[in-house]
């Protein structure tokens, strides 16, 4: 009875009352981020003494805030589109290579998943102090690309796998090249998968702030840096409001990926 | 015919699928295992030949502290978490279409949201002029206000915050994949609500919770930013620690063997997921 929801009794209710608990919880600090940036108040006081549109006044007319956007959009894209491209090739191989040691390839190919972050910043941090590319667009790309990698594969590896090769085999027989077949026919099949990867190998890139900490330099610094620096010396308003204006961006980027799937599925 | 078509399957396979790995191989080879080998090497031979970093960190009291503490706040983030989670994932894995979706959605609007918003929204409602101490006092539940931020608390806090999607999603599978004809069976049989809870439904979702709990200690393990954030000078996480040896100090040696200890601790624990619940699931786990 347990798991036949209209059975369940008084634990139903008592189950519920906790979910929207947990719920509220887990919508607490994006809500408040958002009142808080429309406060008037500098000192953070909630619920703020006036509404205000001040702070994102501020945010627009500082142009290292936009400058560390643009940053970060260049090279989450640059990052999103290499990791799909090398991704979609190793899923290939991952999914249909029949050579010995495949599992021990697809195991290290997703090491920078599991590995915590800040080993891996240090690491390619000296790493890049010696060849020169420390604080470089090059070297930001790079580092972000090993981290979005994972991020890539396995959806395209999972999409790749649920998709029956005998129809690409099909088109071959039908007299397509077998690069033909994969270009027509097993790539559009994948592109949920395909889109996917896009979109999370772009946040894990737009997102990612312990190898960014490292690497950026006073020239060449993204949003989480610039989030960060700021957080280390003060909590203005200015950080609730360019917050707010990320939560805008994961709303509409869950929109978006809705309606595409149910777009792509049909 | 047919051999003509055979050919066609059989011959791209093999060197197509080797070929196809290159990229990849070079780009985590180059740019991801010889910087860490490097990193190994660093703290084995800065500042001389030896394991006087590993005798360094593993004889003092501080460091130990710092171990600790991550040991401990890992501990109780993953147990809380798994407390949390459970409900919820039982609510999802049952409830109506309509209502679930509600709530997925607000599950992943709180993991996509950028972690540092997060982490700030933190910083503000717990600190001690914060709503959550203004909220308590007003009501006369407290009289000062209550340290929630600048120590493992606080740090405990924004870490389930964080952690909880990363335990629900994977447990709402495990629950799915339960026949609910197996616990109506029991209650056929007279099994009480609890015994059929005990014996039941959470052995048989107890992969479920030991590979996602395995999942949320090990990446606590190693967390950055909310200890950062959150936690105090005074105790300090061991990510936390690595940063601030290899930032402030420049002490590459020192903070070399730390990394490298996080290192172990992490690849052991996943080796052990991996034999829980295979290499696939273990890495798509989130």
């Amino acid at each position: 009875m347990l798991l036949d929801y209209d059975r369940l009794g008084w634990l139903k209710v008592a189950l519920l009352g906790f979910t929207a608990l947990v719920a509220a919880f887990l919508l607490l600090p994006v809500v408040f981020i958002v009142l808080l940036s429309f406060g008037s108040s500098r000192w953070l006081a909630f619920p703020p003494p006036g509404w205000t549109l001040k702070w994102y006044q501020e945010l627009f007319a500082d142009p290292s805030w936009i400058e560390a956007a643009l940053t970060s959009a260049r090279i989450a894209a640059m990052t999103a589109v290499l990791a799909v491209a090398i991704g979609l090739l190793a899923s290939f191989a991952l999914v249909r290579g029949q050579f010995r040691g495949r599992e021990i390839l697809r195991g290290l190919l997703l090491t920078p998943m599991v590995l915590p972050v800040v080993v891996f910043a240090i690491a390619i941090y000296g790493f890049f102090l010696r060849l020169g590319l420390g604080g470089t667009t090059i070297g930001f790309v790079i580092a972000h690309t090993v981290l979005a990698l994972p991020f890539a594969i396995i959806p395209i590896a999972t999409a790749l796998e649920g998709f029956d090769k005998s129809i690409e085999d099909a088109a071959i027989v039908c007299g397509a090249s077998p690069l033909q077949a994969k270009l027509r026919i097993t790539l559009p099949s994948i592109r949920i998968g395909i889109f996917s990867a896009a979109i999370f190998s772009f946040l894990a890139s737009w997102d990612e702030v312990v190898v960014a900490i490292f690497m950026a330099s006073p020239t060449l610094q993204t949003l989480p840096v610039k989030i960060w620096g700021s957080l280390r010396s003060d909590l203005t308003p200015v950080i609730a409001a360019a917050s707010s204006l990320l939560v805008a961006l994961t709303l509409a980027l869950m929109i978006v990926t809705a309606l595409l799937r149910r777009k792509l599925q049909t | 015919m047919s051999v003509e078509v055979q050919q066609g399957i059989a011959t791209p396979r093999i060197p197509a699928g080797l070929g196809g790995l290159l990229p990849a191989l070079i780009l985590i080879g180059l740019f991801f295992v010889v910087p860490v080998l490097a990193l190994l090497l660093r703290s084995v031979t800065d500042p001389a030949l030896g394991l006087q970093n590993y005798a360094a960190l593993l004889g003092d009291g501080t460091y130990a502290r710092v171990f600790f503490n991550t040991f401990l706040v890992a501990a109780v983030v993953t147990i809380v978490t798994v407390l949390v989670a459970f409900p919820i994932a039982w609510m999802l894995a049952i409830m109506p279409q309509a209502l679930a979706s509600i709530l997925f959605g607000i599950i992943i609007l709180s993991m996509w949201t950028n972690l540092l918003t997060r982490t700030y929204a933190w910083m503000v409602l717990l600190q001690r002029t914060g709503v959550i101490n203004r909220g308590l006092m007003a009501a006369g539940i407290i009289d000062q206000p209550l340290p929630l931020i600048n120590n493992l608390t606080g740090v405990s806090i924004g870490m389930v915050y964080i952690m909880l999607p990363f335990m629900i999603l994977p447990l709402v599978g495990t629950l799915r994949a339960i026949d609910p004809m197996t616990l109506r069976a029991a209650a056929l049989c007279g099994a009480s609500p609890l015994a059929a809870f005990r014996r039941i439904l959470l052995p048989l979702s107890l992969p479920g919770i030991a590979a996602g709990g395995l999942m949320v200690f090990v990446m606590s393990l190693g967390y950055f930013v909310t200890p950062a954030l959150l936690g105090g000078t005074s105790n300090m996480m061991l990510a936390e620690m690595v940063a601030q040896m290899i930032q402030s100090l420049l002490n590459w040696g020192l903070g070399s063997a730390a990394a490298f200890i996080l290192l172990v601790v992490t690849m052991a624990l996943y080796a052990l997921q991996l034999r829980l619940v295979g290499s696939k699931r273990a890495a798509g786990g989130a």
